[in-house]
């Protein structure tokens, strides 16, 4: 019963810290990961599941970082087994829905690492949305896990349980 | 359709050569191509000056992947998926000799074959990655029916121009003849396990002979 109390009050304070850190109640940011790549690739992908808590739609506007001469928001488009990449301008967040940025699916596109990234480090990131908005927040660089068994371990539940009243 | 094809296909295969037909189990059906096809001579261009051609892929199962390195999210998730396919298959000995993949990208004016072969060597060792001149892309792209446009009004000028291209695996068999393919998405255990079922029945067809026409 301790145990669980302490592990509460802890899930707690790291949720207040994860909602501060988002800068904005509205809009949470979950498990935002960089693919790590081979050392030479210029262009990466980052991923993150973007939840709007508010009764408004929120659109996103402008994605950038300090580690990358240029972010974008990019869709992958499968047809007929042909990829096609598609670039955003902006990405619209209904209320109270979540967008997921998924391998195969949306992404950022990180272009031109102002210095190479290391597997386990940080990349700081900016979204801006159209109400003027920011929301900044760092996303940890790994390997793909698609297709690893323990596929689902990263996926934090946090986010679910925050939005409850 | 197709099945009904297939099966019309077969049975008037059968009579034709009256040869046994040896139908390949269900589940690597819809893998294989009806009638393996002969590629006919192509050279690409790895590190080192080394050139890939024909020949090279003979002898050994290739794996061959078209893309480009600046593609931030589906080459890197197929050569992932491929890499650790190859890393469940490496635990047979026998099977880990007979495997390489094959990395073609078709964007040669920001690809070297000095940066794909660390970009394909990344993912797995067994990797290798070979670029081309336009031509020399376009007739192997052609040969497996792998769509490719580079979507720039002049890739000389410009850096940050986006690539299409078909995102299938091929499969060439050890005879040089592309025998198969993955469509997308997979996981590492469907390619692994699928194709241990299509090499099975590779040596199978080759001691029965399966005749289509």
């Amino acid at each position: 019963m301790g145990i669980f109390l302490k592990t509460l009050i802890a899930l707690m304070l790291g949720l207040v810290a994860l909602r501060a850190s988002a800068g904005d109640v509205d809009i949470l940011i979950h498990d935002p990961w960089v693919r790590a790549a081979p050392p030479n690739v210029k262009v990466l992908a980052a991923y993150f599941e973007i939840k709007n808590n508010s009764k408004k739609p929120q659109t996103l506007t402008k994605v950038s970082s300090p580690a990358f001469d240029q972010v974008g928001i990019h869709r992958t488009v499968m047809h007929e087994n042909m990829a096609h990449m598609e670039h955003l301008e902006e990405l619209t967040i209904p209320p109270q829905a979540a967008v997921v940025l998924k391998p195969g699916g949306l992404h950022l596109m990180l272009m031109d690492a102002k210095k190479p990234l290391q597997i386990g480090g940080q990349v700081p990131m900016t979204l801006t949305f159209r109400n003027g908005k920011t929301i900044t927040f760092s996303a940890i660089v790994r390997s793909d896990q698609m297709g690893d068994t323990e596929d689902h371990q990263h996926m934090n539940h946090s986010m679910h349980e925050n939005h409850k009243p | 359709m197709l099945s009904v094809a297939v099966v019309v296909t077969a049975i008037f295969g059968w009579q034709l050569s009256n040869e046994t037909v040896v139908k390949p189990p269900e589940e690597i059906e819809d893998y294989l191509f009806w009638q393996a096809k002969d590629l006919t001579e192509f050279k690409l261009m790895g590190a080192n000056n080394k050139t890939l051609s024909l020949n090279d892929l003979k002898g050994r199962w290739s794996f061959v992947f078209f893309g480009y390195t600046h593609c931030p999210d589906v080459c890197p998730v197929t050569m992932g998926i491929l890499g650790k396919a190859f890393t469940l298959l490496e635990k047979t000995p026998a099977v880990s000799q007979e495997i390489q993949g094959i990395f073609i990208s078709v964007d040669p004016k920001r690809d070297t074959p000095e940066s794909l072969k660390e970009y394909a060597s990344y993912f797995n060792d067994k990797f290798i990655g070979v670029t081309g001149d336009p031509e020399q892309l376009e007739a192997i792209a052609r040969q497996m029916s792998a769509l490719f446009t580079i979507h720039a009004s002049d890739p000389q000028k410009s850096s940050t121009y986006l690539v299409s291209h078909n995102s299938t695996v091929f499969l060439v068999d050890p005879q040089g003849r592309l025998y198969g393919r993955f469509p997308p998405p997979q996981t590492p255990q469907e390619v692994a396990e699928v194709f241990l079922k299509i090499r099975m029945f590779h040596s199978e067809r080759d001691k029965k002979r399966w005749v289509f026409f």
